[in-house]
């Protein structure tokens, strides 16, 4: 770092390229870390949701009375008490902060208890009656898009739908030495960060300030100043150390609730998840059904792929029309393919929502376009290294999107090392 | 009967959002005693964009890493930098702070060229001092900050990036990201035959990140990524019932373990980007994307009957053995 020493000037390369010890390392390694979870304040007061324990419903009414008189309780909120406009989301603004109208989801958030204590919340939240009228539920996507399947958002339960189309798929097709055809089915999955949601709001000189376990506080400011409807400047977010996210933490959790709570009672609020609560109530992975062609000369060149990808979205858009515009795109895999047909369908249903996690919807069509890759490599006798070498993207190559590649192209490199290494490990021994 | 088996997974990653604008700011503050003070929005959430974004500060102005302050995440001081999403944030808001960097370097580099009569592109900062040519000269960076402060200029800088993208076209035609990053990862497994079980013995990792700024942060990357694969393709599945999560606790959502993990051989490619800071990308979702494909191809290997749902889970390969059993049809 110095490089006075030898008269020379400190590279560059001092500094980037060096495993430098974590700037926040050592108040995570002692515990000094402040987690959103870990924060005080006097006066402050604590907070839950009632959520829906029926996955499709018209909300008629909420009686909070009983509620409200339990002793301790601050306050109960539903719908009625947001003054602003009710409705978030990244991409579509489709979900409640707290339902108006209908459930779409067990776990759907009808109404906030704030109290002074765990105690009294507990027993305020079982007083809190819930008038409602089921609607028929619809829990798959192939389901969801047939006619006549109950509408989940007032329209067609098709949320998104992307498509790639490059060259002529189907006479490719004949062409081809080998077709595959595979149905491929990805399960839903949980992010198990290990700090699960956490906040604490609280009106700081005039400003609705939380603090919170969030991957993005800027699309927080947005949407608590939405729902509160005050302006971006008198909302300040603040984002606490954060135990994880992979994606999970991209969508709204107590942020809403939080600036709520505290605007209305001008005390503090806290409020933290179970993991429970966590894990019921939080976005998971899409769960995914693709239906694969692939097609490739005799000589293990790819001439075509045709591709349907089925997204179940649950019960609200999240981050769903951007997985699976994603997955879309990155359907062929890192493999050159002059003809391709891909469709992906984003799909509400009542089931959990499903949004951002690590891999954005690639985890689920990398395991089909790597299964078919390994089903082309053995009709034809080929080493499944061989045939990637073959198809995959050099500089200049173009994707199925039309998009030349022209620098940083390091697929071929990756599998060059990987295969060293697994060579020099003797994890190919007997095997090729 | 434990038989072993090899898988190959290959991925590509587009770095940042699909085919839409999603920009990162920076706000950076070359304070008087040559400390530095840096503003972002980028949420660290444990991956360590932070300490990137540092270090990439620290490369540009020739300063120590740990004369780096990053204030992120705070929208009452820090610029709006999108996202903690799409392997994104060395790449963008990387680009935002390099920026910001050079905005704040530009006030000391032409006050500097006075006192040198040099011209400002013939100098650099390191060290603490300012370089000519590639030769220490006698003036200090803490002199230079001394002479702006008393003429009265601020050593500030700010700096945004955008990724030059296109929107997707009705035939999906069209430029969604500006770089990608490329892996391919070799899984061996053991599969025993009697109880289904599948151990993952070995996973060579080999991801091209571009350039690695924190070569142990992106390792740490791969390492995680190989766990988190590793539950995506034997263990994990939130069982849904009528809507409803029927296993909400850890109890019964069966995670990998430490015990779980296998010798993972992290390899990091550097086929720079040029239009990365230092040549970035990114790494975070790349991590986990192949090991699945990867896990599943080497089971296939193993017995000679692949699966095509996941996960893939003893009682799954039971049955599927019982079945081959019965039938003796070749898979493939």
């Amino acid at each position: 770092m110095t490089g006075q020493a030898d008269g020379k000037m400190p590279a560059v390369s001092s500094v980037i390229g060096r495993s430098c010890p974590r700037v926040d390392g050592a108040d995570k390694v002692t515990g000094s870390a402040l987690f959103a979870a870990d924060r005080r304040m006097e006066g402050m007061l604590y907070a839950r949701v009632l959520r829906s324990t029926v996955p499709h419903a018209v909300l008629r009414r909420i009686d909070a009375e009983a509620a409200r008189a339990v002793p301790g309780v601050a306050a109960v909120y539903t719908a009625a008490d947001i003054p602003g406009e009710n409705r978030v989301g990244i991409i579509v603004k489709d979900e409640p902060v707290l339902v108006d109208d209908r459930i779409r989801r067990v776990g759907d958030p009808l109404a906030l208890v704030v109290a002074g204590n765990e105690q009294a919340l507990a027993a305020a939240m079982s007083e809190i009656e819930v008038f409602y009228e089921e609607l028929p539920a619809v829990f798959s996507p192939e389901e969801a898009m047939a006619g006549g399947a109950p509408a989940i958002h007032g329209q067609g339960n098709i949320q998104s739908v992307t498509r790639i189309v490059r060259g002529d798929v189907d006479s490719a097709l004949k062409e081809a030495r080998a077709v595959i055809s595979r149905r491929y089915t990805t399960q839903m999955v949980e992010h198990a960060y290990l700090e699960p949601e956490a906040g604490l709001a609280a009106v700081v000189d005039g400003l609705v300030t939380i603090w919170v376990s969030t991957q993005n506080p800027h699309y927080d400011r947005r949407e608590v100043a939405r729902v509160l409807g005050i302006g971006q400047n008198r909302v300040r977010v603040v984002q606490s150390p954060t135990g994880g996210g992979f994606g999970g933490k991209l969508d709204i959790s107590v942020q809403c609730l939080l600036g709520l709570a505290a605007w209305k009672t001008g005390r503090p609020v806290r409020m933290v998840y179970s993991r429970e609560e966590s894990m019921a109530a939080s976005p998971k992975r899409h769960p995914c059904v693709i239906d694969y062609t692939s097609a490739c000369d005799g000589d293990g060149r790819l001439l075509a792929v045709k591709v349907k990808i089925v997204g179940d979205t649950g019960a609200y858009a999240s981050y769903g029309p951007a997985t699976l515009k994603r997955a879309a795109v990155h359907a062929t895999g890192p493999y050159e393919v002059p003809n391709v047909f891909i469709e992906s369908y984003c799909v509400y249903t009542n089931n959990p929502t499903a949004g951002a996690m690590r891999g954005f919807g690639v985890p689920q069509v990398a395991f089909a376009h790597e299964s078919q890759m390994d089903l082309l490599a053995g009709a034809l006798g080929l080493d499944p290294f061989t045939i990637r070498l073959r198809n995959c993207f050099r500089p200049g190559g173009v994707t199925a999107t039309g998009q030349r590649l022209l620098h940083s192209v390091g697929i071929k490199e990756t599998i060059d090392r990987a295969r060293a290494k697994a060579e020099e490990l003797g994890m190919l021994e007997g095997k090729r | 009967m434990k038989k072993r088996g090899i898988g190959v997974g290959c991925m590509w990653y587009g770095i940042g959002n699909t085919g839409a604008p999603n920009p990162a700011g920076a706000f950076l503050d070359f304070l008087e005693d040559g400390t530095v003070l840096v503003l972002t929005g980028c949420a660290d959430i444990g991956q360590g964009s932070s300490t990137a974004l540092a270090q990439i500060a620290a490369g540009e102005l020739g300063v120590n890493i740990e004369d780096i302050l990053v204030v992120a995440g705070d929208t009452g001081v820090s610029p709006d930098a999108g996202a903690t999403s799409a392997s994104r944030q060395t790449y963008i808001s990387g680009n935002a702070v390099l920026l910001a960097a050079r905005q704040a370097k530009e006030v000391l580099l032409q006050e500097a060229a006075g006192v040198l009569g040099a011209a400002a592109s013939e100098l650099g900062l390191g060290g603490g001092y300012v370089w000519r040519g590639g030769e220490r000269t006698p003036v200090t960076v803490k002199d230079i900050l001394a002479r702006c402060r008393q003429k009265g200029k601020l050593t500030l800088g700010s700096g945004w990036f955008n990724p030059l993208t296109t929107g997707l076209d009705e035939a999906g035609q069209g430029v969604p990201y500006a770089t990608y990053s490329y892996a391919t990862q070799v899984a061996e497994v053991e599969v025993d035959t009697e109880t289904g079980k599948v151990s993952v013995l070995r996973l060579a990792a080999a991801h091209d990140v571009g350039r690695a700024v924190n070569p142990q942060a992106v390792e740490g990357q791969i390492e995680g990524g190989c766990l988190m694969g590793i539950g995506y393709a034997l263990l994990e599945e939130v069982k849904v019932d009528r809507g409803r999560v029927g296993n909400p606790r850890y109890a019964e959502y069966i995670l990998p373990m430490s015990l779980d993990a296998p010798e993972i051989h992290a390899i990091i490619v550097e086929d720079p980007e040029p239009t990365g800071p230092y040549g970035a990308k990114g790494v975070g979702e790349p991590a986990l994307i192949p090991t699945a494909a990867a896990i599943a191809n080497a089971v296939a290997d193993a017995l000679g009957v692949r699966f095509y749902d996941l996960p893939v889970t003893p009682e799954k390969i039971l049955a599927a053995l019982t079945a081959e059993g019965d039938h003796k049809s070749p898979d493939e």
